[in-house]
């Protein structure tokens, strides 16, 4: 044994200083120094604060100083816990489309831990918030598939009124500031892409008269088949889908869209409008279709908006009379009217599902 | 009464580790099953909050990694570790200890992770109290191990040594920095936080443990020395200093700094070289011996792992290039690779050691030959097709995200991949229990077979 202690570590501590030292230096390099000089510096203004404040907006701390969250708050640890950023991510990468603006680094400030995601099973949610009402947020999480046919969403039927009430909270907070300055939504009309000759090149490709009656009249047809569950049959923004929308469809009366050139209306039909239901009608229809809405579009009176009172609703009484309802939606009901007693149903201003929600 | 508890009989730690970590194994691969198959039916458990995807997905990614492969691989350092330096565990009853512990870590963890008591980021879900638990068992695994190097009998280390020791040096640190209970950081910063330690428990843990047990089981088996030492060492220094900068490059196209992303993607790039070291010195060690993979399951393990190990370093660095990184990033190719990694590299190498050390350890011949081949190639097999079907769905993921398509309009696609992958984990599942049957039946019934029978530890004439 003696001789042993004499090999002990000799010719090896310098080896065993090495590795501990070049560990800590990348450590320092690639951890602390991002740490020091990132985000501390350049909190933005679209950083949520996840916390309660007083009237003096001093953030409310507890007995042991930790900061109280607000409802909002309280629904991001739900969203931890249940573990949605396993399938949810919370970053709008460059390339991405639909999923909203950009999320920069001082937009996290204040946030921890961080609940980016690694992996997208689900679309992004950075900029969810607003986009959908509350009571199809509660139903989705409820079921997703009586929502989606054949989503993998898991189904969050056992979360607790309270809890369902936070985290839908959350949800809709997502994003909440981006979508507010208006500065995001001219982002989307910068990117006007003349550029992109490869989509131009194809919309040319059987491209009608569109300054014809014959166009727009088959655009009417188009139209009423494809855009009037949302629009209304008159464009008006009122279908019964938009009923259940949190932004609703365009209402093409508004004087605004006079200003829009065959082209304009042809993009924004064949790209959609992200950050809302407005589906991307170029995976669906052909150019040609495209154009003939677009002279169908034209067509409609854009001298003075019509506001509207009334959605179109299907039926109104299938909303009420539940008996005819599906199992999974009288669940959901069940569960927003309990909401509702015990007063967890906080209603987003974006609009009810029953009853007739205010207009554009 | 302390010495059945706590024995301090030869040998007696690495076989407590390595039951646990058969144990966990079964455990943590029914919990990832279960998961899987909650892809092709979502309401298969609905209403029960402890079996939601989301609950079962850290609770199986912490078992299988903590539990399975940590105790697995640790049983396989307290094995090596001794039998390289000629000498005895500095302490048998201290290594036991830190098992108990450690398995006191995993179970209550898995039971705290399933009622949604996480710390919710990935890896490092377990909470504060395990943590704490976890760090000790590492601390004092490195101190047993350290001491048992310096009592040695030989003069030189062997390439093994050095990689085992460097986990122990750099494991506790990654643990004590990447943690939230240790270190908690704001916003962003906790993203690169988490994924320098997401990425660095693999690297400079199971990796450099995975390595280092296949560099003493491949001559070990096949009785000749291992092709190049000095290699081998370049290789040791070139992961030791191309490895922990590398965790930014699952952020990407994040917003984090342009500097950190470019060092993330040029160390990645730069992670080829250790890993050709490595593969060259295995495959040049083999040289003659390839005959060996007919008969010596063990040898057949390890090589099999390092064939998946080839995969998983292609991709890696691959998969960190910008370019390919904004295709496939978020996608199920991700967790494909991710399981080559940790199912099909480490997983395969330890099983082979565990082969291998258990018989020596406790002198009986392994009950089924039968049963370790049933175990390889349901294991292989499923494995195969696991990976082939996430990887298959990452791709279809990914022109899906590519061309901003909406979910519902292509997850249906997905679902026959979704089905591969439960078949395939079914598959592996049911390997992991011929596995722990085997193990327990060699304990229950075999007799003590003589130290020189043992040598080549599975041929396959003699099984039953
Ligand atoms: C297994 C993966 C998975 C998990 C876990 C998951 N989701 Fe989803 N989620 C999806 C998928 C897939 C979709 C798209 C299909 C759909 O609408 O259901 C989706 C859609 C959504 C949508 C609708 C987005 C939109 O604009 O259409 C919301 C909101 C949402 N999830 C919230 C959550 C919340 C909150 C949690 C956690 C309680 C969660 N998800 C957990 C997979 C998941
Ligand atoms: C699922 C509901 C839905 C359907 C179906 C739908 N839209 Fe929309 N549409 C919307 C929403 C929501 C908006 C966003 C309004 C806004 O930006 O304020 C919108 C916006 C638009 C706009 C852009 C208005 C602007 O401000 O630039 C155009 C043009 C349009 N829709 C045309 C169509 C056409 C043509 C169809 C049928 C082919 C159609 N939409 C079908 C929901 C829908």
């Amino acid at each position: 044994m003696s001789d042993n202690k004499k090999i002990g570590a000799r010719g090896y501590v310098l080896p065993a200083l090495v590795v501990i030292f070049s560990f800590s230096l990348i450590y320092i390099v690639v951890v602390l120094i991002p740490d020091m000089t990132m985000v501390k510096i350049h909190p933005s203004e679209y950083a949520m604060e996840y916390v309660q404040k007083d009237e003096k907006g001093e953030i409310l701390r507890d007995d042991k100083g930790i900061p109280v969250p607000n409802a909002a708050g309280r629904g991001r640890k739900v969203y931890i816990k249940e573990g949605c950023f396993y399938c949810h991510s919370q970053f709008v990468r460059p390339q991405d489309r639909d999923f909203g603006s950009r999320v920069y680094a001082g937009d996290y400030a204040n946030e921890t831990p961080n609940i980016l995601g690694t992996s997208r099973t689900g679309p992004d949610l950075s900029n969810e918030g607003q986009k959908l009402p509350d009571a199809w947020h509660i139903g989705h999480l409820r079921d997703p598939r009586a929502y989606t046919p054949g989503s993998i969403m898991p189904s969050f039927s056992f979360l607790g009124d309270e809890d369902m009430s936070d985290l839908v909270e959350y949800i809709q907070s997502l994003g909440q500031k981006r979508f507010e300055d208006p500065k995001n939504r001219q982002i989307y009309e910068a990117y006007y892409p003349e550029a992109d000759t490869a989509f131009w090149k194809k919309s040319e490709h059987h491209k009608p008269n569109v300054d014809s009656a014959a166009a727009a009249n088959a655009g009417a047809g188009i139209f009423r088949q494809n855009c009037a569950v949302c629009h209304g049959t008159n464009g008006l923004g009122n279908g019964p889908n938009a009923l259940a929308m949190a932004k609703k469809p365009a209402n093409f009366s508004e004087p605004f869209y006079k200003s829009y050139s065959d082209k304009t209306w042809y993009y924004r039909v064949a790209e959609g409008v992200p950050g809302t239901r407005m589906p991307r009608w170029k995976l669906k229809l052909a150019p040609e279709q495209m154009w003939y809405l677009v002279a169908y579009l034209k067509t409609l009176p854009q001298e003075k908006e019509v506001i509207i009172e009334k959605f179109q609703t299907i039926n109104d009484k299938d909303w009420e009379d539940q008996s005819s309802l599906p199992q999974r939606l009288v669940d959901t009901y069940e569960n927003i009217s309990r909401m509702k007693d015990n007063g967890t149903y906080k209603s987003n201003p974006g609009g009810e599902i029953e009853g007739v929600a205010g207009g554009h | 009464m302390s010495n059945k508890f706590l024995s301090n009989e030869e040998g007696s730690s690495p076989k407590f580790f390595w039951y646990s970590a058969i144990f966990w194994l079964v455990i943590g691969m029914g919990a990832g099953l279960l998961g899987a198959l909650e892809f092709s039916f979502p309401d298969l458990t609905k209403g029960v909050e402890q079996l939601s995807f989301t609950r079962l997905r850290p609770a199986h990614v912490n078992t299988v990694a903590f539990g399975w492969l940590s105790m697995a691989n640790i049983g396989s350092a307290l094995f090596i570790i001794p039998a390289l330096c000629k000498t005895k565990l500095f302490s048998e009853k201290l290594a036991n200890f830190t098992c108990y512990v450690w398995n006191f870590v995993i179970g209550a963890g898995f039971i705290s992770l399933l009622n949604g008591y996480t710390e919710g980021r990935e890896y490092a879900e377990y909470r504060e109290p395990f943590d704490i638990l976890v760090l000790v068992g590492l601390a004092l695994l490195s101190y047993n191990l350290f001491r048992t190097v310096l009592t040695r009998n030989v003069k030189k280390l062997y390439v093994s040594v050095w990689y085992i020791m460097g986990a122990f040096f750099w494991m506790p640190l990654v643990y004590l920095v990447g943690n939230r209970t240790f270190v908690a950081m704001d916003g962003l910063n906790d993203g690169i936080l988490n994924w320098f330690y997401g990425h660095n428990i693999l690297g400079m843990w199971f990796t450099v443990l995975g390595v280092g047990i296949a560099y003493y089981m491949v001559p070990k088996m096949t009785g000749r020395p291992v092709w190049s030492h000095s290699l081998s060492m370049f290789g040791f220094w070139t992961i030791a200093f191309f490895y922990a900068p590398t965790g930014t490059h699952h952020l990407l196209q994040s917003p984090v700094p342009e500097w950190l992303k470019a060092l993330a993607v040029i160390f990645s790039a730069a992670l080829l070289i250790p890993v050709i070291s490595v593969l060259v010195n295995f495959y040049m060690s083999m040289k003659g011996s390839w005959w060996m993979l007919t008969t010596n399951m063990p040898l057949r393990f390890v090589l099999t792992g390092a064939f998946w190990y080839f995969i998983t370093c292609i991709q890696g660095p691959f998969q960190a290039m910008r370019g390919v990184n904004w295709y496939i990033h978020f996608t199920q190719w991700v967790v494909g690779h991710a399981h080559v990694a940790l199912l099909g590299t480490f997983t395969f190498f330890v099983i082979g050691a565990m082969y291998y050390g258990l018989q020596r350890l406790t002198g009986r011949r392994i009950y089924s030959v039968r049963l370790v081949k049933w175990h390889y190639w349901l294991l292989l097999v499923g494995f195969t097709l696991f990976f082939f079907s996430l990887t298959i769905a990452g791709l279809q993921q990914a022109v899906g995200w590519a061309l901003a398509y909406p979910v519902a309009q292509w997850s249906l696609t997905l679902v026959p991949m979704w089905m591969v992958r439960s078949i395939g984990g079914t598959m592996m599942f049911a390997s992991s229990c011929l596995f722990a049957y085997n193990i327990f039946m060699t304990m229950r019934e075999n007799s003590i077979t003589p130290k020189d029978q043992l040598d080549i530890a599975v041929p396959v004439e003699e099984g039953k």
